[in-house]
Order: C-alpha cells, then structure tokens, then sequence
C-alpha cells in the first residue's frame, strides 16, 4: 500500500515536470505574448487580466518570458546532467574496476576538482571561457562531473569482488561488458538520484552565472539573466524579479521533491 | 530543544532581526562631532578612467575638480560660459598669444601660494602626460611672470580659455609631486587617501576662497552599482549619491527625507558606426540603422523621462545644437534602405540576406552607464525588426575590443560640451585623426570645417561651422545620437550646497553642508 503511494507521488511529479517541460516548448505557439518582442509602451505594466505576470521594462510579458526562460534554464541544466553524469560515472566506473597509473591520475584529477568549491571554480572557469550560454554550461559541466566519478567508482569497488562479476569473468566477458551489463545496471539507481537531485543545483548554478553576467546574456529569457536586469526595478516593478525568482523556486523545488520519490521508487536507503 | 536553547535562539533571532532593521545613521556624526559626509557615486573608478587625482592622467582631472581637490584657471556658470576663477582676467594679444592673470591670493592646500610659474610647471606637465591635451590646447611656449602667465599657442586657438576650464588643467603644486597618489591643489579639500574604489578628504585650512569648507571629512566611495548605490543611500549609509539609476529615483520622492537637485547636461548617449567594417561603409545601411531607432520612446520609458531625445551631438539650448536635421524614425523607409542596399532576402527569422548571407553587427558598449546596457537591447530589438541582427557586447573591458577592433557598433555616453564650446568635441572625436575617432570616420569636408572652426575667433561663425559639422556626420549617418541625459544628486534632505551642474564638472564645492 505505502509502495503504492510512493510510485504514485513519483508519477505524479514526473508527470508534472514532463507536462510543465513540454508546456515551455509549445508556449510560444499557444502563449498570446512572444517573449521577446518589445512594446515600450507597455514597459512596467504590473500582473493583470492582459499580462497576468506583469511586463518588463521593455514592455515584454512576463509569463511569456518566464515561461520560454524554462526552456533556456531547464533544458541547459538537463543537458549539463546528463552529460555530467555519464561522463562522471564512465570514469568512475573505469576506475572502480580498473587498478592501473591511469587510474590515479584520474582519482587525483577528481580531487583537484573537488577540492574547490564548486560554484566559485564554476565563477572563475566561466569568466575566464567568457560569457554566454554554452561557456557558462561549459564552467557547470566542468565542476559538476567528479561527485559521480566517486559515488560510481565507491559503488563499483566491493561489486567487483562479488562472486557473480568472477563468473562473468571466468566466462570470457570482457572488462567493458562487465562493467557496462553487469555492474552498471545494479548501480544505476543511486546515479539517477544524485542526477535528479543535481539538477535543482545546477538551475540555481546557471542562474547564478547568468545573474553575474558570466552565463546567458540578454535578451535571452534566462531566468538569472531576467533577475539581473530586473535588480534596480525591485523596489519599484518588483513583479520583475519576482516572476524569474518563483519559477526558480517552483523549478528546483519540484526537481529536489522528484529526486526523493526516486529514491522511494528505487527503494534505496 | 529544552527553554534555555528556545529562549536563546529566540532572543539571537529577535537582535539580528532588529539589527537589520536598524538605520545607519552615523553618517554625519563622529565620536569627536566632526562633520562626516558620505558621498556614493557611480562615476568614480577605472572603467570610468577617472580613478585617481593627477589630472593629468587620463580623466582623473574630473575627479580632481568634481571632488573638490582642484581648480581650474577658469571655470563654467551654469549658462555654460566661462568665467575666472583662479585666474583673475585674460587678454587676447593677438590669434596666437593670450596673457592670463592670476589671482594674488591662492594658495594650494599645502600653504603655498600660487604663482605664474606654478601654472606654468602644471600645464608643461599636463602637455606631456596627458593625451588629449596637447591636442586640445596647441601650447608652443608658456612665459612665467609673477602672478601673469603667457600662453603661445602654435596654431590659432579660439577655445584656449574653454580648455583650461576642462578638469586635466586643474593647477596642482608639482613641486609637491604625488605621493601615494596624493597631488596639492587648490580646491576646499584635501585628499588623504586615495584608492580605485574611495577618495577619503579632509578641510583645506588654508583655502583660499570666501567661502570655506563646511564639512570636516568627506568620504567618497565608488559604488558602481546602481541597486547597491540606490540601497546605501536608503539605508543612511551615505548623505548623497550622483549617478542613481533612472529607475531607483522613485524611491526618493519622500520630501520629508529626500532632496533631488537634477540638471540637463551635455552628456549624450552615442553610437558611432566602424568605418572598417565593409558592410557600414554602405551609407544605405548606416541610414537604416539610424532610422530604425526610436530616441523619443527610449527617452521616455527606458530613460523614465530623465533625458532629452537628441539630433546632433549638442543639446538645442546651446546656440550650436539648432537648426539641424537628422535620419528620422521609419522602420518602413530603414527597410527599403536595406533592400536598395542588396538586403533583398530575408531568412525563416526575419533576418535580412546578401548571397545568402545575414546582416549580422557587432554592438560594443560598457555597463557603468547604467543606460547603455538598455540601449543595446532596446537597439537589437529595433534592429531585428528591420531585419538586422545585433550581437550585444556589454563589458567594461570594452577598450580591449576596441583596440582589437571586434566591434562594429560602438555606444558611449560622452559630454559633447566639457569646454562650453563645440570644438573640444569635434576634435577628439570626429576628425580624422582625433583620439577617440574609434569608428575611423572620415570625411574630408568634416576636416576642413573642423579646421576652420579651430582658425575662428567670432562666436557667431564658430555656431555656424558647428553646425555645418554635424550636419555633414548626421547626412553620413557615421553617428547616432539617441537622448542628452539628465544628471541627478539624491540628497538627505539636511544637505544644502550640493548642485547638479550642466558641465558635469562641480559636486563639492565650499557651499556643501549638512545641517
């Protein structure tokens, strides 16, 4: 029964995100507002019936904006995930199986990147690669890596004393079959998780460089773009800067709920 | 948790949340009763090149002046015309020599006074350290005499007494030298620190004026970004600040609390277009892009009405800013421009095409002004629309790409007028050879008249060759000018003596006070 009611909370947020997801791609063909088409007459106009979150001070609406900053946002910090994560677990699961020169080198790569805080490294990477959304992705990518090299390689290592990876072995398997259908599948949950719950993280990361200027530059509807342009408008068109700083909070809070009922869903504790 | 953790946790909670709140209101008082006064600006700093008190290093001589630390020669009334000021007169010899006589009672703030060969060692420095002076002001020799000093300029020079009022000609004691990037002038201050971020002042006790300084200490503290400045000044932090963006001023509308002194300057914001780059060596285009800016909707709603949308480089209420002409605002007729101009095809997203090939430009700007930012996206929206695309650069390394020439377009703010007269502008910025002629435009005709507006002493023929200018670089479309700003000072509203003067130059002077 409560087995059930955990499955259903996790399809019930998947759901979510896969329909608010799918909502930011078709918005700009449904929405009546295009994000980006200015109309300075309507500059600061505050939530109501025509523009129910307000609109900027270049007369762009609001919702429109936010929601194509979904796209930008979101779809970035899914991509960065993905390729975070699967580079990160490749490497840690060569090292967690492997015991060679190779793969020191690539532990003490993982603890120089480690070692740095992770958003400061990502500040200093992305100003030095220079603005714009894939420098900025790039910085992310860079810093977001090494967790899944060591959660994967500490998950591989007592796998790979386990009797049925000998047997695979003594079988003729060879070291990428084991460690790709042998081992990986048994992993994977603990991956997913820490991947579903970095993606919240790495939503505040874009939006944090992009609110500095490192990361997505204007006009593009990045949320952290949005709320740096809206700064000095806080106290006088707050809706400005409330707008792109909800969405980041809905965002990154439905991402952190989705990644703990995919814990519940693998039944890991 | 037991009582004594709640009640602990609760009491922290209760003093940091009161902290918080609290005011800062040390502003003005110190544990000796010292008169304290803290002044935030946006326009102190390296991006604005102006860090510093030497007014012969770049365009430190603004700070030099603007914070109280020197004066110049002669300086400007609020009608923009010049006056003495340290000097007492000056006699026009002939088209080449003017003698200037100094006041008898100025000392610089290390006791000293003043004399003819002080000035004279000051301005020799200048010429050779500064590098739009020697430019400006064409000085073959400077004769010391007692309190006269005569000028001999190697061309005719009719706006001489208009360049010694720019800052870089502020008189400082060069027998002193600079020490820790400390100069002696002759202003109501004195520095005592001076950093890239602060310039902390104390009283002259040896001013010369009638007026003396009211004030103990000034602290003056770069701030250089708008929010920030705009909650410093809410908080108490400081007694006044300059450079607030357009849009915090509404949160000072309070009279009870609040002054703002504005006034309409020279200051415009410009985009010249890079003569290197082949495709805006088509007058066609440049029109176009000209055309498809609208300078009264950005004055009025990105500029919440704190400007003046501009036609040439000087506001119509100088004699020299009338009567002039320039592309107006038609996107329809900026279309037809680009297709006569070989643009006949557009892409999926509207974009004009030659050969298959975007019209794509490059917008070069800064952010220190908080406006320009705007400006990029409100001219990359404009600019899509006619079906140019615009790739927004706003970075304070922005004299990087300059150097490299990665620009196409290039937006400043810049004070068309700092001397009063139309010359200074027209020669560093728009005749072939002039410093800041970054876009490399070049029109004969605008060197001719320029060169004649430098032979030419009759004020009345001055306006005219001025006027001719523009004209020629407005027919050339070479720059835009969109909108001339307004410069606004928030104040307490027990401060007094502090005005927003149409030059730009003058912030503290003797008269600032707080009550």
């Amino acid at each position: 029964m409560i087995h059930t009611a955990k499955n259903c909370r996790f399809f019930t947020l998947l759901l979510l995100i896969t329909a608010g997801l799918l909502f930011s791609l078709a918005a700009e063909y449904i929405l009546p507002f295009d994000a980006y088409s200015q109309n300075l007459l309507q500059a600061l106009q505050p939530p109501s019936a025509a523009h129910l979150l307000g609109t900027d001070r270049f007369g762009r609406d609001m919702l429109a904006r936010t929601i194509a900053g979904a796209k930008i946002t979101v779809f970035t910090a899914l991509i960065i995930t993905f390729l975070a994560s699967s580079l990160g677990s490749l490497i840690g699961l060569f090292c967690g199986y492997h015991r060679n020169r190779l793969v020191t080198i690539l532990l003490r790569l993982t603890d120089v990147f480690l070692a740095f805080p992770s958003m400061v490294f990502a500040i200093a990477a992305a100003g030095l690669l220079g603005g714009g959304t894939f420098n900025a992705a790039a910085a992310i990518m860079l810093v977001s890596w090494p967790k899944y090299t060591r959660l994967v390689r500490t998950q591989t290592l007592p796998l790979r004393q386990t009797e049925y990876i000998e047997a695979a072995r003594m079988s003729g398997s060879s070291s990428w079959q084991i460690m790709f259908f042998h081992i990986l599948p048994v992993i994977v949950g603990p991956i997913c998780i820490t991947a579903a719950l970095d993606i919240g993280t790495i939503i505040t990361e874009i939006a944090g460089l992009s609110f500095l200027g490192l990361g997505t530059a204007p006009p593009a509807a990045e949320w952290g773009s949005m709320m740096s342009g809206a700064r000095n408008l806080l106290q006088t068109a707050p809706w400005t800067i409330f707008a792109p700083g909800i969405a980041i909070f809905i965002t990154v809070s439905l991402f952190q709920l989705f990644a703990d009922s995919l814990r519940d869903f693998f039944d890991i504790h | 948790m037991n009582k004594k953790t709640i009640f602990f946790t609760a009491a922290l909670g209760i003093m940091l949340l009161l902290s918080g709140c609290s005011q800062n209101n040390s502003a003005t008082t110190s544990p000796h009763s010292e008169k304290i006064f803290h002044y935030g600006t946006m326009a102190y700093g390296t991006a604005m090149q102006d860090a510093g008190i030497n007014p012969h290093d770049t365009y430190c001589g603004w700070s030099t002046v603007r914070y109280g630390i020197g004066e110049t020669l002669f300086r400007f009334n609020k009608e923009m015309k010049i006056e003495p000021w340290l000097a007492e007169s000056a006699n026009q010899l002939d088209d080449y020599t003017v003698k200037i006589t100094l006041r008898n009672d100025i000392t610089f703030s290390n006791g000293k006074k003043v004399t003819g060969n002080d000035v004279k060692t000051c301005l020799e420095d200048l010429l050779k350290k500064n590098d739009r002076a020697p430019h400006d002001l064409k000085i073959k020799n400077i004769i010391a005499d007692g309190q006269t000093v005569t000028i001999q300029s190697s061309e005719k020079v009719p706006a001489l007494l208009h360049y010694l009022a720019d800052p870089y000609a502020a008189i400082i004691d060069m027998t002193a030298g600079e020490k820790d990037r400390i100069v002696v002038g002759t202003g109501p201050y004195v520095a005592e620190k001076v950093t890239d971020t602060e310039i902390d002042l104390k009283k002259n006790a040896h001013y010369w004026g009638k007026v003396q300084p009211k004030l103990d200490k000034i602290i003056v503290r770069s701030i250089t970004d708008g929010d920030a400045l705009s909650m410093a000044m809410q908080s108490g932090e400081l007694d006044a600040a300059q450079g607030l963006p357009y849009a915090s001023l509404s949160n000072f509308q309070d009279t009870n609390k609040y002054k703002i002194n504005s006034a309409a300057t020279s200051r415009v914001y410009q985009a010249l277009m890079n003569y290197r780059t082949p495709v805006l060596q088509n007058n066609n285009v440049r029109k176009a892009i000209a055309m498809a800016i609208n300078k009264d909707q950005f004055v009025s709603v990105l500029l919440n009405g704190n400007g003046v949308p501009a036609i040439g480089a000087f506001p119509d209420n100088m004699p020299f800013g009338r009567g002039l002409k320039a592309a107006p605002y038609d996107p329809e007729a900026a279309r037809r421009l680009l297709a006569q101009a070989g643009y006949t095809e557009r892409d999926a997203d509207g974009y004009v095409l030659k050969n298959g090939k975007p019209l794509t430009l490059r917008w070069l700007t800064y952010t220190s002004r908080q406006e320009l930012p705007l400006l990029a996206e409100y001219a990359q929206s404009a600019l899509k629309e006619i079906g140019i695309k615009l790739e927004v650069n706003a970075t304070d390394n922005y004299k990087d790409f300059l150097k490299r020439n990665e620009f196409d377009i290039y937006a400043k703010a810049i004070v068309t007028a700092p001397t009063g007269d139309p010359e200074y502008y027209f020669t560093s910025n728009v005749m072939s050879d002039s410093p800041y002629n970054n876009g490399a435009y070049n029109n004969p005709d605008v060197d001719h008249l320029c060169d004649q507006l430098r032979n030419t002493f009759d004020t009345n023929k001055r306006n005219e060759l001025a006027i001719q200018i523009q004209q020629h670089i407005l027919d050339d479309n070479a720059i835009i000018y969109t909108a001339f700003l307004k410069m606004s000072f928030v104040m307490k509203k027990n401060v007094t003596g502090l005005e927003a003067h149409p030059s730009d130059y003058y912030e503290i002077t003797p008269e600032l006070d707080i009550n």
